[in-house]
């Protein structure tokens, strides 16, 4: 039994300075030395109780990867990973891993859990910089027996690319039909550079075409083509969509300039680089004082980006600390970063000047009470006194809903009181063949879950071509 | 990438452009619109549609040169270049059905387009069509061919300061109209300002009016929230609920006000791309 080393390897990250400097990759990964000490911690807990694999959505094998990377076996540690995650890369770096795998990692309970997340990602990146995921994809290529069914996916976030991927993995022939001129999802429009670098999401996606994955941007299912056309064309149909509409505040002054939803700003400034305007041609106005509303990852990424932009950023939340649901590395960051927190204040008015540009925030001060919701956060409730904090650009990040364009084109489909598609437990809607995951099932979820729905989709639809050729 | 098949001039600010983008003419129905890229770099810009062909998979498109990307593409994309995207269709088509008499008005380059799609596609559901197309002057206005005349029973141009066909605008043609019971239905399309004042008139004497709210997009598809208006009290996105609204709902200051919100920018832009080509 090895020594327990309790405190965690620290991974290197850029200094504060440096950062707000532009939108570099903050945290910058172990090396190989680091990850090998680092994995040395790993307890090899066996398969059948390490709690890890079990925390982990989609049940990777994490003790075998980790031993692999002890062996400096980095293609043994890839190919056990992508037995489960096609996308360790994106994952190791977005995964909520305090609440999923390491959260529950037993060396957690008397030191630092394993850094996990970050063992993952090392594992993706020194295999992408040495060729080694090339090597393992030309492998698995040629074992592809090619199949004559087709299927179409729509939407390319990590819900519809997973799914993709699966099923050309099983030879089917696969098209993804996605809206935006780019496919990625949230991956490309909504999480920033400096955390997920653009050239690695871009090199996961070339990976799939190798499959023979066919990506048709420009292509909005429900506009462009209807699902009822798809299914005449294709044996099955998973539809993975998302949750991409914002939620607004229909409170005075939502028509304000300067008053953008999380994803207006974070698509202007990550999908069509405004932060590089006028180089690339999509503006952004970000004035110096910025209050951003909400408290999720996507509020922390809105926030950090404004920081980038040179703005003074307050964060404004209407519940407690602790009751945050970013993951805890973005908060540290933003906290590191510059950018202040208030918390229990609901916004109820945009105040603007006589140039109709936002210039105050007027917040109704909230109080928490001692009963916790369904999701064990405290409830909250108005203390009727109010409080105006300047601003001259809000970002509005509290929450996001699945866009309608595809139900309201889809006669049969059904749909949750919230716009979420519903499916039984292999994931099928209400029309026979189209399946469905990801946000667009769960509402606003995780990478992770998104991921997870796509291979087991994949695999519903693989039995339910095979039994319809049965029949 | 979507291959330019035809370019030429309209007047000396607008332009006439096709692309090839079947996947998009096989689906478009009129008051539908497009999403372009010019290039990787490129802003997506929305346009109407002039008329989308099924049998040549060609999109027309009148397009004025209004900022950088419109001037980005005049000058350097010409028959046999490309386009980086093209998405589409977007929004909700309008109901083509048989309302009687149905006027289209336009006074700015979008409405122009849709003008000659909608009456086409009124025409052929059995309509009495009646086309009124506003310019500012001669030099701002088009060649015959490119009028709605060929779909209009009845067709009037006008310009501003009378150089060419009637004098005055089209909200005076059609309170002509209107008073000799002629209208039973106005769509229209162009400036903010005046589709204002044509719902106001339109209001006043109880004939609906369906029209094309233009508002700033980024993605088109209902993601992002640029483009929301507020519309009966509530909030809608102009390119996913839209973009032709009931007239009689939209708040019209708060959709004008909003149209500017770029502006500072919209002319950094503009001035950047215009001294790199040696203009300034
Ligand atoms: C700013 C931000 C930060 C986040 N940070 C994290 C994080 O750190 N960790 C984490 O785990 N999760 C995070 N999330 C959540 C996570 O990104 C999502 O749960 C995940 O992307 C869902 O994947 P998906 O494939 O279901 O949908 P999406 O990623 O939303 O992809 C859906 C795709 O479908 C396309 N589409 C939509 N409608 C149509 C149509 N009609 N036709 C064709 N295509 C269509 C869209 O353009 C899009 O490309 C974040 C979300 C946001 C917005
Ligand atoms: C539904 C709809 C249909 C349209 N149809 C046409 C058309 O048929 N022909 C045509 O010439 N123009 C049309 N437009 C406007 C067109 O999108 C703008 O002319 C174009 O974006 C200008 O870009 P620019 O860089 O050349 O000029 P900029 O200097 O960027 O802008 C000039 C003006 O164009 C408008 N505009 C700018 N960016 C956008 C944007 N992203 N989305 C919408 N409007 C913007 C604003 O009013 C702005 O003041 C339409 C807009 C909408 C919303
Ligand atoms: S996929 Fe996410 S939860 Fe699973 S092991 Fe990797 S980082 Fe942990
Ligand atoms: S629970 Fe922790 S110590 Fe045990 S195998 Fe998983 S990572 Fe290693
Ligand atoms: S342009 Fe983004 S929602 Fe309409």
């Amino acid at each position: 039994m090895p020594k327990l080393i309790k405190e965690r390897i620290p991974t290197p990250e850029l200094p504060v300075e440096e950062r707000l400097k532009g939108f570099v990759e903050v945290n910058l990964g172990y090396t190989l030395e680091l990850a090998k000490k680092e994995a040395e911690r790993c307890l090899q807990c066996p398969p059948e109780y390490a709690p890890c694999i079990k925390g982990c959505p989609v049940h990777i094998n994490i003790p075998a990867f980790i031993a692999k990377i002890k062996e400096e076996d980095i293609k043994g540690a890839l190919r056990i990973i992508w037995n489960d995650n096609t996308l360790p890369a994106i994952t190791g770096r977005v995964c909520p891993q305090e609440d999923q795998c390491e959260g529950v990692c037993v060396v957690g309970k008397v030191g630092d859990a394993i850094d996990i997340g970050k063992l993952e990602r090392f594992v993706a990146d020194y295999a992408r910089e040495n060729g080694i995921d090339e090597e393992l994809c030309r492998e698995m290529v040629g074992s592809v027996k090619p199949k004559k069914e087709k299927v179409a996916v729509v939407g390319a976030g990590p819900a519809g690319l997973t799914c993709a991927g699966e099923l050309a993995k099983m030879g089917y022939k696969v098209t993804i039909f996605e809206a935006l001129h780019q496919p990625g999802g949230v991956l490309a429009y909504g999480i920033p550079e400096f955390r997920l670098p653009k050239d690695i999401v871009k090199c996961e996606l070339d990976r799939l075409k190798e499959f023979g994955v066919e990506i048709k941007t420009d292509h909005i299912v429900g506009r462009t083509v209807t699902i009822d056309q798809l299914l005449q064309e294709y044996d099955a149909v998973f539809i993975g969509t998302g949750a991409g509409t914002p939620k607004l505040l229909n409170i005075p002054g939502i028509l304000l300039y300067r008053v953008y939803s999380a994803n207006e700003f974070l698509t202007r400034v990550n999908l069509m680089k405004a932060y590089k305007f006028p180089e690339y041609d999509t503006p952004i106005a970000v004035g110096k004082k910025v209050i951003v509303i909400g408290a999720g990852n996507t509020a922390m990424d809105a926030a950090r980006t404004a920081r980038r932009l040179g703005a003074d950023v307050t964060i404004a939340y209407r519940r407690g600390r602790e009751d945050m649901t970013a993951r805890i590395e973005e908060i540290k960051h933003a906290e590191e970063e510059g950018v202040k927190f208030e918390f229990f204040l609901t916004p109820v008015e945009f105040i603007g000047d006589e140039n109709d540009r936002v210039k105050a925030v007027k917040f109704m001060k909230m109080r928490p009470l001692e009963e916790r919701d369904s999701r064990g956060k405290r409830k909250i409730e108005p203390t009727g006194e109010t409080v105006t904090l300047e601003a001259d650009t809000v970002v509005i990040a509290i929450g996001l809903e699945p866009n309608r364009i595809i139900w309201e084109s889809t006669k049969g489909l059904k749909v949750g009181k919230h716009g979420t598609i519903v499916v039984d437990e292999n994931l099928m809607t209400s029309i026979p063949g189209v399946f469905a995951g990801g946000d667009a099932i769960r509402g606003e979820a995780t990478v992770i879950l998104a991921m997870g729905d796509g291979k087991k989709a994949a695999k519903a639809i693989d039995e339910y071509i095979r039994k319809k050729n049965a029949a | 990438m979507y291959r330019i098949t035809a370019k030429e001039e309209l007047d000396v600010r607008d332009f006439f452009m096709e692309v090839e983008a079947p996947h998009v003419t096989k689906a478009w129905k009129p008051g539908q619109f497009v999403v372009l890229m010019i290039h990787e770099r490129g802003e997506r810009i929305p346009m109407s549609i002039y008329y989308a062909d099924r049998e040549t998979g060609r999109l027309g498109m009148f397009i004025r040169r209004h900022g950088k990307t419109t001037f980005d593409l005049w000058d350097n994309f010409n028959v046999g270049d490309s386009l980086y995207a093209v998405a589409g269709p977007l929004g909700k088509p309008i109901k083509i059905k048989h309302y009687g008499n149905v006027v289209f008005v336009s006074d700015a380059v979008c409405g122009q387009a849709e003008n000659y799609a909608t009456l086409k596609a009124m025409k052929e559901a059995g309509n009495y069509t009646i086309s009124i197309q506003t310019f500012e002057d001669k030099a701002h206005s088009y060649p015959e061919k490119f009028l709605a005349k060929p779909v209009a029973d009845e067709h009037y141009l006008t310009t501003e300061d009378g150089s060419r066909g009637i004098k005055g605008h089209y909200l005076d043609v059609l309170k002509g109209l209107i008073e000799k019971d002629k209208v039973d239905i106005v769509f229209g399309g162009g400036k903010l300002g005046s589709l204002k004042k044509l719902a106001e008139l339109t209001k006043e004497y109880g004939i609906p009016a369906i029209v094309t709210v233009r508002q700033i997009m980024v993605d088109g598809t209902g993601m992002c929230g640029s483009c929301r208006i507020l519309y009966d009290g509530e909030i809608r996105f102009a390119c996913r609920d839209g973009p032709m609204f009931d007239a009689h709902k939209v708040d019209w200051d708060d959709v004008i006000k909003r149209d500017s919100r770029f502006v500072r920018e919209q002319n950094i832009a503009k001035e950047r791309y215009l001294k790199s080509k040696g203009v300034v």
